[in-house]
């Protein structure tokens, strides 16, 4: 993976397209999918979508796979949760559950439509740069100056937490005269004192830092960006693209008579 | 261009105020270094005039501040930035952006410049202040020293007629702060008025013209020619803690030279058993190998040093020696305690006595009380027992995390950067109690910036140059080796370089300067 | 309620907020991992247990910032963050779940017209807080017609109430204790009432 809110370092047609529209397109469809719940549709789309992003991000296999583990166990939960809890005709039996051919659907659908989204949710950010995204929203999407840059000032406080929490948890360890060399506590008691120490360091530099961008003019009138993102008619024909084959593929699958929705099931 | 009357600020909460009838006028071109103690008010007074206090920060404000023909008071912050530059005190945090040039042109954006002449601005002024190879950084990669430059560009891009700046090298190693010093002296430009706080005088070479002394009431002491001001009061500047160049610094003595100081001999430590023993201790983080081949031994009753640039990889050897990052290689030895460079990390409690009781507690020590009291009474925490840890000044926090570590009774004791942005006296106090602790039979390994420090409580130098140690052995060796200290990249503080002259050793003469000048011994 | 413009401060500390409570979560997301598994069949429940502990940011920021819609904006900044930066599964449905959670834990202050912070408001906003995410997974998830619907609203519920009402008073009065707060209206009200503690801070 690349640091957090950074894009994958080359360039590619996912990486050029402008981000709004990438995460509209993005919201768009991940709305789209909450409403077929038969595996079929979303299997459908992931065949599609995978080697789709893939190809036009030149995300590598190995590094889409690795980051689809992640969610893996979210999916395998919501399969295994509602494979015992929904009535239908009972095809197994496990633990002294009942598993409904109901339930299996449904779960299977769930869980598909979780490796989908999640999919599609790293394709995203290994081709999207967060910082360029805010600028986009700022110019594109009328999010006014401060919400902006208060959201970047969060991203810069989320990119020093990962170190800041090593610190601060090898501060307080070594606090314990009893602590062992080359461990860290992981008790609830000391990972919540270590979490509210970092609350209040991060909070202490979010102060500091609005200041500093205050002091340098933030809010104080129109203002101008010098990197500006581009958004043109590549933009638009993207949209239509990934909008159009998206509906087509529930529009195959509702003809071939496979879709199914909560009112159905 | 500046315009302060009978300016008072009292913080909420606070019965006295911070500062009191503070009269300023700047004029334009004119540079002013701002001296005083520990929160003595620095910091507030160039807060009023960014328009931080009291619009961002609370707090009663009376009499007037003018800048650039606006009340500071009451022009929004943002509006008076069309006209004040500003570098608040902790570099670190007002990188608020995630690339160098986002960062550098952020204040010119904001000002609605044409976006053609934004780019060209931003690199000549990154260019400017010594920073042009760090246009294509992110700025969370910056090391503490390259993010202080760009702050500093940061501040400068924009032209403005009145320049604040507050401690522009409190986190710099010697070299980096030359460096920044230079740039400081460079960007100051036709017409620009300048208020500037800084501690290490020395290291600026070249003071501005004028300065304004605050005292410890929050009152303007003295404000006149630098020359002038440094000299005739240089006794009482002395003792009221402030760092002061070392021709001054040998006024407030009464000496004309170091070498007419009268030097007592200070005992040498003896070295007592060895307490703590690493052997070719490496360390990896990230892809890198930031530390190779080191070899330390600790003993009872001796203070080491640790000295290097920024990033020669000192914090990450007091790392290893706690037992806190893998490390290739041995380490033997008693029981280990490490003092963090920022006290925030480290504290776990609610109140101070809290903080202090929490190691004996967990060490299941039987005198819990007792060592708490000492421990109240050896750090001055007296009357603070109840205070959270949160809310001590940035000093009495530093005695907390010392205190609270030397109550639990550890072997060893380490401790990263424990004087940086205090004033003479408080750092001083802080190397006595680093000295008391190793005449109480610990070992201590100090790592720090300040040459001066060194040289008035450490026994031994270990030299690090990008990971690899240069030379391990006594103070007086090491700190006489010009060939070395220049191939370690570490210039020699001026009073270090006239300590020599002396013939005495070195901490015998700098214990002289101390006495002669600060007023009575301070405990921690 | 004020109707001051809110300060770039106030923007930023709840940009913070909204980081932390994600990052934080994001720390302890092995722990729920763990107990997933550790609950087999069942983990999918383990989510209601938690559910608390992601909505915390929302009476937290209501509590410190004291204006109408600080807590959904803090929990839609929470996913935006979540979405763009730490690439969450979930997608930019998160940004629903924020603004659904966020505002059902302002219900509670918003029925008090932002006058209130007492125990009884912090327990109804994490009460409304869990009903509000329940009402949202029946959408998403179909819990209606799941077994265990009962099970799910009553844990989502509690968790609510225990970490994510009761939880955001007891570190929003511990924070307010260290003075990083003071400059806010929660460390104003608390100067006002003259408590013990709001002695000289080191400066920001
Ligand atoms: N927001 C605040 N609320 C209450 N007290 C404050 C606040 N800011 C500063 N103070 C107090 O005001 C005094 C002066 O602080 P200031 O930062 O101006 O000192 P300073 O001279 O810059 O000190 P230093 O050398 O440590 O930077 C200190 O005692 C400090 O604790
Ligand atoms: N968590 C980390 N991951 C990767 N590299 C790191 C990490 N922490 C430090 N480094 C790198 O290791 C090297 C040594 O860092 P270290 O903090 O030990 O230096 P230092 O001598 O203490 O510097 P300073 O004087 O600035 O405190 C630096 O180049 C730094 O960039
Ligand atoms: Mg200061
Ligand atoms: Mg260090």
């Amino acid at each position: 993976m690349t640091a957090l809110g950074q894009a994958l370092p080359h360039d590619s047609v996912l990486h050029r397209r402008n981000p709004t529209v990438k995460l509209a397109v993005f919201f768009v469809v991940s709305v789209v999918v909450l409403v077929p719940v038969d595996p079929w549709t979303p299997l459908a789309l992931l065949v599609v979508a995978a080697p789709a992003v893939v190809h036009a991000g030149r995300i590598p296999w190995p590094t889409l796979g690795r980051a689809a583990l992640l969610f893996g166990p979210f999916a395998f939960s919501l399969l295994a949760v509602n494979a015992v809890t929904r009535d239908g005709p009972v095809v197994a039996e496990v633990l002294g559950l009942e598993v409904t051919r109901t339930g299996l659907t449904v779960g299977v659908a769930l869980a598909l439509r979780t490796v989908l989204v999640g999919t599609l949710a790293v394709a995203f950010t290994l081709t999207t740069d967060g910082a360029r995204l805010m600028t986009s929203l700022h110019q594109h999407a009328r999010l006014g100056a401060r919400p902006t840059f208060a959201v970047l000032a969060g991203y810069r406080v989320l990119e020093d937490l990962p170190g800041r929490w090593t610190t601060i948890r090898q501060a307080q360890s070594v606090r314990d005269p009893r602590h062992r060399r080359g461990t860290l506590p992981r008790d609830p008691g000391s990972l919540s004192r270590a979490a509210f120490a970092l609350l209040v360091v991060a909070l202490r530099q979010g102060e500091r830092m609005a200041i500093a961008m205050e002091t340098r003019g933030l809010g104080s009138g129109p203002r101008t960006v010098h990197r500006p993102v581009a958004l043109d008619r590549r933009d638009a024909v993207f949209a239509a693209l990934v909008l159009g084959v998206c509906l087509l593929v529930v529009l195959v699958t509702w003809r071939a008579g496979l879709l199914r929705t909560w009112s159905t099931v | 261009m500046i315009e302060v009357r009978g300016l008072g600020v009292t913080f909420p909460g606070t019965p006295a105020p911070v500062l009191r009838s503070v009269d300023l006028d700047v004029r334009p071109g004119e540079q002013v270094l701002v001296l005083a103690g520990s929160g003595a008010g620095k910091s507030t007074l160039l807060r009023v005039l960014a328009g931080i206090v009291p619009q961002v920060v609370d707090a009663e404000v009376t009499g007037v501040a003018r800048v650039a023909g606006l009340d500071a008071t009451t022009t929004p912050t943002a509006d008076l930035a069309a006209h004040v530059g500003t570098l608040t005190q902790d570099p670190t945090d007002q990188l608020c952006l995630p690339t160098v040039l986002d960062e550098v042109a952020f204040a010119l954006e904001n000002r609605g410049v044409d976006p053609g002449l934004i780019g060209p601005a931003v690199h000549r002024t990154l260019a400017s202040v010594g920073a042009a190879h760090l246009a294509g950084r992110r700025t969370a990669e910056l090391s503490g020293g390259e993010g202080q430059r760009v702050a500093l560009a940061a501040a400068l891009v924009a032209d403005p007629q009145v320049l604040l700046l507050d401690e522009p090298t409190a986190l710099l190693d010697p070299a980096a702060a030359r460096g920044v010093a230079r740039a400081v002296r460079g960007a100051v430009g036709d017409g620009r008025a300048t208020v500037m706080v800084e501690h290490r005088l020395d290291e600026l070479g070249h003071l501005p013209a004028r300065v304004l002394v605050l005292g410890p009431d929050g009152r303007v002491r003295a404000d006149g020619p630098t020359e002038r001001v440094l000299h005739d009061d240089a006794r009482s500047l002395a003792g009221m803690g402030t760092w002061l160049p070392l021709s001054a610094e040998l006024t407030a003595a009464g000496v004309g030279s170091l070498e007419r100081l009268t030097v007592d001999p200070v005992p040498t430590s003896v070295p007592g058993v060895r307490v703590l023993s690493a052997r070719g201790l490496s360390v990896r983080r990230g892809q890198r190998t930031v530390l190779d081949g080191v070899d330390l031994d600790v003993h009872a009753g001796r203070v080491t040093a640790v000295v290097g640039l920024n990033g020669s990889g000192k914090s990450s050897l007091l790392l290893a020696l706690a037992g806190l990052l893998p490390a290739g290689g041995t380490v033997t030895g008693g029981s280990v305690g490490l003092v963090f460079q920022h006290p925030e990390h480290q504290f776990l409690a609610r109140s101070v006595h809290d903080e202090l009781a929490w190691g004996p507690h967990r060490a299941r020590l039987p005198d819990v009380d007792e060592r708490v009291s000492a421990g109240l009474d050896d750090y001055r925490l007296r009357g603070l027992e109840d205070r959270d840890p949160f809310r001590l000044s940035g000093g009495q926090q530093r005695r907390l995390s010392l205190g609270a570590m030397a109550v639990c009774g550890h072997d060893v004791l380490l401790a990263d950067e424990p004087t940086f942005g205090q004033d003479r006296r408080t750092s001083a106090a802080c190397a006595d109690a680093l000295r008391r602790l190793a005449d109480e039979g610990r070992g201590v390994v100090l790592v720090t910036h300040d040459l001066r420090l060194v040289g008035e409580v450490a026994d031994d130098v270990l030299l690090l140059r990008a990971g690899h140690p240069l030379a391990l052995g006594p103070v007086d060796d090491v700190l006489a080796d010009d060939a070395l200290l220049s191939r370690a990249g570490l210039p020699l503080p001026a009073v270090l370089a006239a300590s020599r002259t002396t013939g005495h050793p070195v901490r015998a003469v700098l214990r002289a300067l101390r006495t002669a000048t600060l007023p009575a011994p301070v405990r921690a | 309620m004020n109707r001051r413009r809110i300060s770039l401060s106030e923007l930023v500390l709840l940009a913070v907020l909204a980081v932390v409570s994600g990052f934080v979560y994001w720390a302890l997301v092995q722990a729920w991992i763990a107990l997933q598994i550790a609950m087999g069949p069942f983990g999918d429940l383990a989510q209601h247990v938690l559910i608390g502990g992601w909505m915390v940011a929302a009476p937290l920021a209501l509590y410190i910032v004291r204006r109408p819609g600080v807590g959904i904006v803090v929990e839609l900044a929470a996913a935006l963050v979540e979405v763009v930066f730490l690439a969450s599964p979930v997608g930019p449905m998160l940004l629903v779940v924020g603004l659904v959670q966020g505002a059902g834990a302002e219900a509670a202050f918003a029925l008090t017209r932002y006058r209130r912070y007492d125990w009884g408001v912090f327990v109804l906003s994490g009460a409304l807080a869990g009903l509000a995410s329940t009402v949202l997974g029946m959408v998403r998830f179909g819990w209606l017609t799941q077994d265990w619907f009962a099970w799910r609203l009553g844990l989502q519920v509690a968790s609510g109430i225990l970490l994510c009402g009761i939880a955001a008073k007891v570190i929003g009065d511990a924070l307010a204790r260290t003075g990083v707060l003071d400059n806010t209206p929660l460390g104003r009200a608390r100067r006002e009432t003259t408590s013990p503690d709001t002695e000289p801070v080191p400066v920001a």
